[in-house]
């Protein structure tokens, strides 16, 4: 039973950065999502979206059906959520084993001012349950992540916990400007992506790459 | 003939009328010993490495789609919009996969908001194989406005593109499509006819 404010999205990056192992994958959506997770914790298996609201869970979809070898954790947004909705249906379709999404449910359109979403109070796990990400969960509190994300993460399959969260409003300022060119190629360096050899030297393919 | 027995033999007659047509479709674009154009573009995408395919259905692409989702060298990802199944395709790239968007020309129409703010500024080279509906050669009347409105909206997102030539082989028009997005690190569009896809 949750009494008061709900916790912070800090609170909740702080839950995340101390249980999540080194080689977990991390997705995140625009605006805080990104900004503040740099803050949090910035290494090169972050990936951030900036703008492109809604597309950090399609986008994070692709990336774990691609590298089946790694485990991939998605934060997406509430209003990012409502936006391509159908995301969810696909991703309960696809299915992938090497999938966590968690939900930041703080109700507003933090990104844009806090404007009220169409609808606030959805019950975000009933919805992924119902798109076939069994086991789907609420938490309301920081503490509860914690376990329930080892839980998710130490379970072959796609798993979903949705975060009641506190609006933050004030735009959190990252160590470093974001370039996003400069963020895909070092995380695809960091998961040794292999690179397309151009075709002047000899290319016009990937590089094999041994894993 | 008794009129059940005629029903039947007219039955028959149609049926194979329509198998008929169907074979010489295939075979009519560039004469009897034509390669069937379908076949070719699945056969590229292997020999080229492409190894996901991300797709919202079209009419003409539900056979070819199937034969995707049956190839063992390839994962076949059905998504619910275009603009989601644009970000599947940034997101498999970005693990390092080559891929293949399939849909139809209205896709290019309601997916502008992720080409701009993610696919093109994030630099990802995406192979799109779009079904041109709405042309001359495809008067539907539900399409046309789509037909008309396709290339220059790809000009205005800036969005290298071409028009499959129906005289040539389309395995290398595929093929150079896929160079070019690599090499330009860029999305780039081939429209492809009936033909091209139609199983």
């Amino acid at each position: 039973m949750v009494t008061g404010t709900p916790p912070t999205r800090e609170a909740y990056y702080r839950a995340m950065a101390e249980t999540l192992p080194p080689e977990i994958l991390v997705v995140t959506s625009l605006g805080n999502a990104s900004y503040l997770w740099a803050v949090v914790r910035d290494r090169p298996e972050n990936f951030y979206v900036e703008d492109a609201m809604g597309l950090a869970l399609p986008l994070a979809l692709g990336l774990a059906v691609a590298r089946p070898d790694r485990r991939v954790v998605v934060v997406e947004g509430d209003g990012g959520l409502l936006m391509h909705m159908g995301g969810l249906i696909t991703v309960g379709a696809a299915a992938p084993a090497n999938l966590t999404v968690l939900l930041i449910q703080n109700g507003v359109h933090a990104a844009s001012g806090g404007q009220a979403l169409t609808n606030a109070g959805l019950d975000f796990a009933a919805l992924a349950s119902a798109s076939g990400l069994k086991g789907a969960r609420n938490i309301e509190t920081a503490d509860a992540l914690a376990p329930a994300l080892a839980e998710a993460l130490g379970t072959p399959g796609l798993s979903f916990i949705a975060l009641l969260t506190a609006p933050d409003l004030e735009v959190v300022v990252p160590p470093a400007g974001f370039d996003p060119v400069v963020t895909k190629r070092r995380f695809q360096d960091a998961i040794e992506a292999p690179r397309y050899v151009q075709t002047l030297f000899g290319g016009g393919r990937l590089e094999e790459r041994q894993r | 003939m008794p009129p059940n027995s005629r029903q039947q033999a007219i039955s028959r007659l149609v049926s194979l009328a329509r198998s008929l047509d169907g074979t010489f479709r295939r075979l009519s674009c560039n004469g009897m010993n034509a390669v069937h154009r379908p076949s070719e573009i699945l056969e590229t995408l292997k020999r080229i490495g492409v190894t996901v395919a991300v797709t919202v259905p079209d009419g003409w692409l539900g056979e070819f789609l199937v034969r995707i989702e049956e190839a063992p060298w390839i994962s076949l990802v059905r998504a619910t919009h275009e603009e989601e199944a644009l970000a599947i395709s940034c997101g498999a790239r970005l693990g390092g996969a080559r891929t293949a968007l399939v849909i139809q020309n209205v896709g290019l129409l309601s997916m502008g908001a992720g080409m701009v703010c993610l696919a093109q500024r994030y630099q990802f080279p995406l192979l799109i194989l779009a079904s041109y509906r709405g042309t001359p050669d495809d008067p539907v009347f539900y399409h046309v406005p789509k037909g008309r409105a396709t290339e220059p909206v790809l000009r205005g997102l800036g969005l290298g593109y071409a028009v499959a030539d129906r005289g040539r082989p389309i395995g290398p028009q595929v093929e150079s499509a896929a160079t070019y997005a690599e090499e330009g690190s860029c999305p780039f569009v081939l429209l492809l006819g009936r033909e091209d896809v139609q199983w």
